[in-house]
């Protein structure tokens, strides 16, 4: 009886006590639920003086729609973005995450943080879970070294592109990055090279648009609206919900209305709340 | 089987003018057999905040006395309640502590922020957060479901929402939303539990249904 | 179709390194796949660890991209210990020890190249278990399989650089032309007493093989104006 053990709220990492219990009823038969996926398209390129990053907004539990309008474009620091697919958990809570050690990086140089930072500290977290933690990210952002684009995958490998797409509507989006980019080049890679010249912001955000709504449209896994980040040296511009192609059809405002007392009701209990009571004649703490 | 459906559930929290609404169903069964009727499945947290665990009562159990507990300290050290975004988040990052081991529930979480600003939100069991009611946003959705009956819950809140109800309204309305849905899930129903809260009082209605 | 998206990404590769007279070319493919889709065509798997050595990478693309991080990790500060340039041995010993130590948990074949001043341009190959081999020329990657006769019979002892190189680019576009695994430009880096010259071929560029037909602008690019929007 002496043993009086508390359990302190845990300082970090994950906790597996569960897992052989859960092994235990999966074995069983018995499933564990879907987890809230981004099915998603994402997409992000560079362009003149900077990265435009593009998303749609749909969140999918197996085949339901669990989010109509979420958010994917996660904030990074104040220069860099990144776009996350995979289990809406991990790229919540990877960019959250390595966004506060970039904070903390921040503090202690006093300089802007580099995209690059922001990279190798998601490949390494990401490497350290062999891909168990699955978050396939695009990362975008302008730092003292210009702007940079990249693509990380779960497994924590990283590509570096002018132009890049991820999650399962990535074949859609880049069929119209691959087609488009063609413009006035007759040599692709010659284009590569010089692609980061080529295009204007304008042109960025149309294309990124382009290729998120072929995304919406071909894929099933993204749906609803796109989201646009368009950075640039000292600027953001976050267009939440820069196009809505998929307004809704039906009606809500006027549907239904129910009469009061329609709903047969066993029991009632009103609780009244107090107002949480301003005690006068107490000095404030003194400054 | 998938887990949820060992306990069966139905959980669903909507927003209305300066209140909220959350509703559940009352059974808990064990798989098709029904073991009890009365089963709560909503908890408070304090006053004006509510906490909904769908899926294995077990661990909607363990959950909430842990949460009750993260709760008590901060309360001891901040002398003050929770705000809805702050225990959002709380539970956020209590769930995806066990994302390789998950607890098998789906919270909804429901309450009154310090303006009285009514504020919804649900998650996945690894606590990926599902929809802030983010005021000025026009799509923000304004109803949050869970559990077993999700699906029809979906479908019937999406037809039977509107925005700003006063509390009448919205208690009639979700109270349709669920007693619906329920019919069309056979492993929630026996009835209903809505509580909904305004600024100044707290009702607790329990609510007849099929018991079948 | 089954494109197996979730699968690793990893580089269904062709590389190869070769000694010459004076120094080592190194060449590699740029095609990084996951499962059957191309997520980069035109990745460089040719990593550099320091001024004079550089590395071929193949098998996953992220065990071979943490291993070259913390193999230049190692050889910046065994640099700076030291006051000069890392030899090549110790560069490929590194890699070698890595891919040992951690044999269970990576899929890594790696080509290292460079030049010192002690023994001149060396190729060392450290292929899947973390076995060190020092080879006059190197082959790796899927595409591979498809090179050995060809290089047993093509390379010479001292060759020329022109000749080395030509050899490089005509050996690694010999394997893309077979290798579904392996495609898109080819990339090249020589390293000599003189430095580092890297050198990158489109892959309309390459010479065309058996029933090979040479590319054409896409169809996209016939039409007036490709779908105006």
């Amino acid at each position: 009886m002496s043993k009086a053990t508390v359990e302190l709220p845990p300082k970090a990492g994950f906790n597996f006590d569960l897992c052989r219990r859960n092994d235990m009823l999966t074995k069983n038969g018995v499933h564990a639920p879907s987890f809230l996926k981004t099915g998603t398209t994402i997409v992000g390129l560079v362009f003149e003086d900077g990265v435009v990053l593009g998303a749609d907004t749909r969140a999918t539990e197996g085949p339901i729609v669990a989010d109509k309008n979420c958010e994917k474009i996660h904030y990074m620091a104040p220069n860099i973005y990144c776009c996350g697919a995979g289990t809406a958990a991990d790229t919540e809570n990877v960019t959250d995450m390595i966004s506060s050690q970039l904070l903390l990086h921040r503090y202690a140089t006093g300089r802007e943080s580099r995209v690059v930072t922001a990279l190798t500290l998601l490949k390494t977290h990401l490497f350290g879970y062999q891909g168990h933690v699955s978050a396939a990210l695009v990362l975008g952002g302008v730092d003292i070294t210009g702007p940079h684009l990249h693509t990380i995958y779960p497994h924590g490998s990283t590509d570096t592109l002018p132009f890049a797409t991820m999650g399962s509507g990535s074949l859609a989006a880049m069929a119209i990055f691959e087609s488009k980019y063609r413009e006035g080049l007759t040599d692709f890679y010659i284009y590569i090279l010089y692609l980061c010249q080529s295009i204007a912001r304008d042109e960025g955000v149309k294309l990124v648009t382009e290729a998120i709504c072929s995304g919406i449209f071909n894929d099933l896994g993204s749906g609803s609206n796109v989201d646009v980040c368009v950075i640039t040296k000292g600027k953001v511009e976050y267009l939440r919900n820069h196009q809505k192609p998929n307004p809704r059809t039906y009606i809500s405002s006027k549907g239904f209305s129910f009469l009061k007392g329609q709903t047969e009701v066993l029991s009632t209990k009103v609780t009244l709340l107090e107002k949480p009571q301003q005690e006068e004649g107490v000095d404030k703490m003194e400054e | 089987m998938s887990i949820f459906e060992y306990n069966g559930s139905a959980i669903v929290a909507m927003v209305g003018k300066n209140c909220f609404a959350i509703a559940s169903d009352r059974r808990l069964g064990v798989q098709l057999q029904t073991v009890a009727t009365d089963f709560q499945r909503i908890y408070k947290i304090h006053d004006k905040l509510y906490i909904g665990l769908a899926g294995l009562a077990t661990d909607a159990q363990t959950l909430h006395q842990r949460l009750v507990f993260r709760h008590n300290l901060y309360q001891l050290r901040e002398e003050r309640n929770m705000k809805p975004e702050t225990f959002a988040s709380l539970v956020s990052a209590v769930l995806y502590e066990k994302r390789f081991g998950p607890y098998f529930c789906q919270p909804v979480i429901a309450g009154l922020g310090e303006k009285d600003e009514p504020f919804i939100c649900t998650m996945d069991s690894i606590g990926a957060n599902e929809n802030a009611n983010v005021i000025g946003i026009e799509l923000a959705k304004d109803f949050v479901v869970g559990g077993t009956a999700s699906e029809s819950l979906y479908g019937a809140c999406e037809s039977m929402y509107k925005p700003n109800m006063e509390p009448d309204e919205l208690f009639e309305t979700i109270s349709q939303a669920l007693l619906a849905s329920v019919d069309r899930d056979c492993l929630s129903g026996w009835g209903g539990h809505v509580i909904v809260v305004t600024p100044t009082e707290v009702t607790e209605r329990k609510l007849k249904g099929r018991m079948d | 179709m089954d494109l197996n998206l979730d699968a690793p990404h990893s580089m269904g590769t062709t590389i190869i390194g070769v000694t010459y007279d004076g120094g080592v070319v190194l060449g590699a493919d740029s095609r990084t796949s996951t499962g059957m889709y191309v997520a980069n065509r035109a990745s460089d798997k040719i990593t550099q660890l320091t001024d004079n050595v550089y590395l071929c990478r193949s098998g996953s693309a992220a065990d071979t991209q943490i291993i070259s991080d913390y193999v230049r990790y190692f050889l910046d500060q065994h640099t700076i210990q030291l006051g000069q340039p890392a030899t090549v041995k110790v560069a490929a010993n590194l890699i070698r020890l890595l891919s040992y130590q951690n044999k269970n948990m990576l899929q890594a074949g790696m080509i290292v190249g460079g030049w010192d001043k002690y023994v001149g341009g060396q190729i060392y190959s450290v292929p899947l278990g973390g076995t060190i081999l020092q080879q006059p020329f190197s082959i790796g990657g899927s595409g591979s399989s498809y090179l050995y006769g060809f290089m047993d019979q093509s390379w010479k002892e001292g060759m020329s650089k022109d000749e080395a190189e030509k050899l490089v680019v005509k050996a690694v576009s010999l394997a893309i032309a077979r290798d579904g695994a392996s495609g898109g430009v080819v990339r090249t880096v020589t390293i000599n007493s003189e430095g580092v010259e890297r050198k990158f071929y489109p892959g309309d560029s390459l010479p065309l093989w058996h029933e090979e037909l040479a590319s054409v602008n896409s169809l996209l690019d016939l039409l007036p104006e490709p779908m105006s929007t």
